[in-house]
């Protein structure tokens, strides 16, 4: 499976070196032939379907295993929702649900989520890439029991469309749509916990490319005749970005090997923490060290910086999971602090 | 990013059984009045007598082999006792040095005498070291160390100051670093060397420097024409800088880098776990999450030393992150005291508290100040 893997990530990386550059970031639209050229190659190599199993055609790849699938995604800035069908096709596939072809997109959160017989009404909200596709993942708790919900011809009145991210992404109010598929999680994962993982795999893709442009750019650009990469402040402000990226990365690749079980869920709040906290700090810095050129639509920086400010509050901010960790610690046993962590 | 990789090491049952075993060895020792726990424990508090023990036991010279009288337990074994040691507050600072990285330098560097003769002793608890590195003149600037030493009929004739020579008082001997050559001009690594010296020598003199807190540890040791034997050369005559360097990274990864203050904060949840329920749940998260990562960071660390490999930079990001969250540490429980003043904090938690307020600025310069570990970092991005 690792020989597999390692296939997959090196033919990723060519279709998306081949296809991705910053002026398709800038036109993101389902009548865009050069997104829909990326979508097709991307389909062609089974990638949205990798976690699914194999009786739906899948690659059967567990979720975790595919994380470095993930960083690759965004470390291209792949301006398409791959790593969001990803985690929703695993999901359907998880609930015996045969996943849709074509790009499948989810509800970062709901309101007023009613559900009639087979029909669905209320409000889902922050949904990515919602021009590009009429598939839509919703997890929604019924009677303590999380079910997967899939609607395949999402309609309805897009109550806020935001216009400041890199990604395009709405609100939309929903009435009585007809649900394709409504079936109970296996195991009755959680979705907040998967979220959590994939914005923070996404966010450490997307830093390490902010990483590499700043060094970059700090080392071609001259002022007061040498170039900034050798003036100390500047050094140590980059370093300072290597170590919340290796903290991040160090998080992350505890939940690639381990997984998400009972015992270690900890790790995905201590994960979006981590790379949520370090997102903050290489916004600052790569903006600081790029100047204005940083602050440009043109310049690519800003997409990935954009990315990151929205991905790190998706899925419960650093205060959200600080206060699941804390809270789980204090309540729930009499251990001592050190006891609990070991 | 890729050579900045933390492989991902898990925590074995054997793992787990040692770390159960070391705890409670230790639980006996504090419900007995062996010792009281105390933070900051590998810098200040020493007890000869309890290293003795720890060395029945087999917890010293771990990884060292077993024909010099180590236990050839993996240095992820080392790692996970070193970790109770430190979480508890044991009085360990008299081995700590010689343990961590002097007999490792020895075995790596050293010829058969010097393993041979010491690394016994500093296994069984009977033999503690300190580090020879800077002087009054060298501190971040380690290459420009001015301590001498020349060949002479019988061997060498040492002759300069080392300064800040933590436990120098209590040591047997200390790796001091001096030119043997002058410096060329293209490389100012060359024509350093590396010595063992027995502290014990004519003409070694050691005084004492109270720190801030008015406490003893460090030291001031000059060597004033001291006669070294022929073989108390340490490795090879001018490869000093190379050797230094490896030594760096075994001062620099370990637990003690994040848990010296972990007893403050032991028992200020203890004290304060009700409060904390209501009004302070947040911090007590951010506190786990950034001690957990660190962990897992410094344990990926230890794998590679298990592995031969010598991760100078991995170190590097370990102790910058292991300093910020002490740092962190003591001023979120500053801020806590918005919630329960400090003055109705009881007695011993407060003292705790105000010893480790004035300790925490040296966490970031001893073993190489934030300004290295981040030029350190530079280099590998390649940005120096």
């Amino acid at each position: 499976m690792i020989e597999e893997l390692e296939i997959i990530l090196e033919t990723t990386s060519k279709i998306l070196q081949k296809h991705v550059n910053h002026s398709l970031r800038q036109n993101i639209d389902s009548k865009n032939t050069d997104i829909l050229n990326l979508w097709n190659d991307i389909e062609k190599n089974g990638l949205p379907k990798i976690s699914v199993k194999e009786k739906f055609g899948g690659y059967e790849i567990p979720f975790f295993s595919i994380l470095p699938l993930i960083k690759i995604v965004n470390n291209h800035g792949t301006p398409l929702p791959l790593s969001e069908t990803i985690l929703s096709n695993y999901i359907l596939s998880e609930s015996d649900i045969n996943p849709p072809n074509g790009i499948v997109t989810f509800a970062t959160d709901t309101k007023n989520l009613k559900i009639n017989k087979n029909m669905i009404s209320g409000e889902i909200l922050s949904v990515p890439y919602l021009n590009l596709t009429k598939n839509l993942l919703i997890v929604h708790e019924l009677n303590n029991v999380k079910k997967a919900i899939l609607i395949d011809k999402i309609n309805g009145e897009i109550i806020h469309k935001k216009n400041f991210l890199a990604e395009p992404r709405y609100d939309i109010k929903i009435e009585n749509l007809n649900i394709a598929e409504i079936r109970p999680i296996k195991n009755n994962i959680d979705f907040n916990f998967l979220g959590a993982i994939l914005r923070s795999a996404q966010m450490i893709g997307a830093m390490e490319k902010v990483l590499d442009l700043s060094i970059n750019y700090c080392s071609e650009r001259k002022q007061f005749g040498r170039a900034l990469s050798k003036f100390q402040a500047i050094q140590h402000q980059i370093s300072e970005m290597a170590v919340e990226l290796s903290a991040s990365s160090a998080s992350l690749s505890t939940i690639t090997e381990l997984g998400l079980g009972e015992k270690n869920s900890n790790d995905a709040a201590i994960l979006k923490i981590r790379a949520g906290f370090a997102a903050g700090k290489i916004i600052a810095i790569s903006h600081q060290v790029h100047g204005a050129i940083g602050f440009t639509k043109e310049y690519e920086l800003s997409y990935f910086t954009k990315n990151l400010n929205s991905w790190r509050n998706d899925f419960g901010n650093e205060s959200f999971w600080e206060e699941f960790l804390g809270k789980r610690f204090l309540e729930k046993n009499n251990k001592n602090l050190w006891e609990y962590l070991t | 990013m890729s050579k900045f990789n933390f492989p991902f090491m898990k925590e074995t049952n054997e793992l787990s059984n040692l770390r159960k075993e070391v705890r409670e060895f230790i639980t006996t020792g504090i419900n007995n009045n062996e010792f009281t726990p105390s933070p900051d424990a590998w810098v200040f508090s020493a007890d000869p007598s309890f290293s003795k023990k720890l060395g029945s036991k087999g917890w010293l010279g771990m990884s060292f082999p077993k024909e010099y009288g180590g236990h050839q337990r993996t240095a992820l074994e080392r790692y996970v006792v070193t970790e109770e040691l430190l979480s508890s507050g044991a009085p360990v600072a008299a081995h700590w040095i010689a343990d961590r990285q002097s007999g490792s330098q020895i075995l790596r560097y050293g010829n058969e005498k010097q393993k041979s003769s010491i690394i016994p002793r500093i296994t069984a608890g009977d033999c503690f070291f300190a580090i020879g590195m800077s002087e009054p003149d060298s501190g971040s600037d380690l290459a420009s160390v001015k301590t001498k030493a020349t060949k002479t009929k019988n061997g060498w004739k040492l002759e300069g100051r080392k300064i800040w020579s933590t436990g120098a008082h209590l040591a047997h001997y200390m790796i001091v670093l001096a030119r043997t050559s002058p410096a060329s001009e293209e490389n100012r690594h060359e024509g350093l060397s590396q010595f063992l010296v027995d502290l014990s020598l004519p003409n070694v003199k050691i005084t004492g420097i109270p720190d801030m807190t008015g406490q003893r540890h460090f030291n001031e040791t000059l060597f004033d024409n001291v006669e070294l034997s022929d073989d108390s050369l340490l490795g090879e005559e001018g490869k000093g800088w190379k050797q230094v360097v490896s030594e760096l990274a075994l001062e620099r990864s370990g637990p003690e880098r994040f848990l010296s203050h972990f007893t403050l904060l032991d028992s200020f949840i203890n004290e304060f776990r009700n409060s904390l329920i209501h009004s302070g749940t947040k911090i007590v998260g951010k506190l786990i999450s950034e001690i957990q990562i660190l962990r897992r960071m410094s344990f990926s660390v230890a794998s590679m030393l298990q592995n031969g490999e010598s991760p100078e930079t991995q170190a590097a990001f370990v102790k910058e992150l292991g300093n910020k969250f002490e740092k962190m540490m003591i001023e979120t429980l500053r801020e806590f005291s918005n919630i329960v003043p400090l003055h109705e904090w009881p007695n011993q938690l407060q003292n705790m508290f105000e010893d480790a307020t004035l300790r925490i600025p040296s966490n970031s310069l001893r073993g190489g100040t934030t300004e290295i570990m981040k030029g350190i970092i530079a280099r590998q991005l390649g940005l120096r």
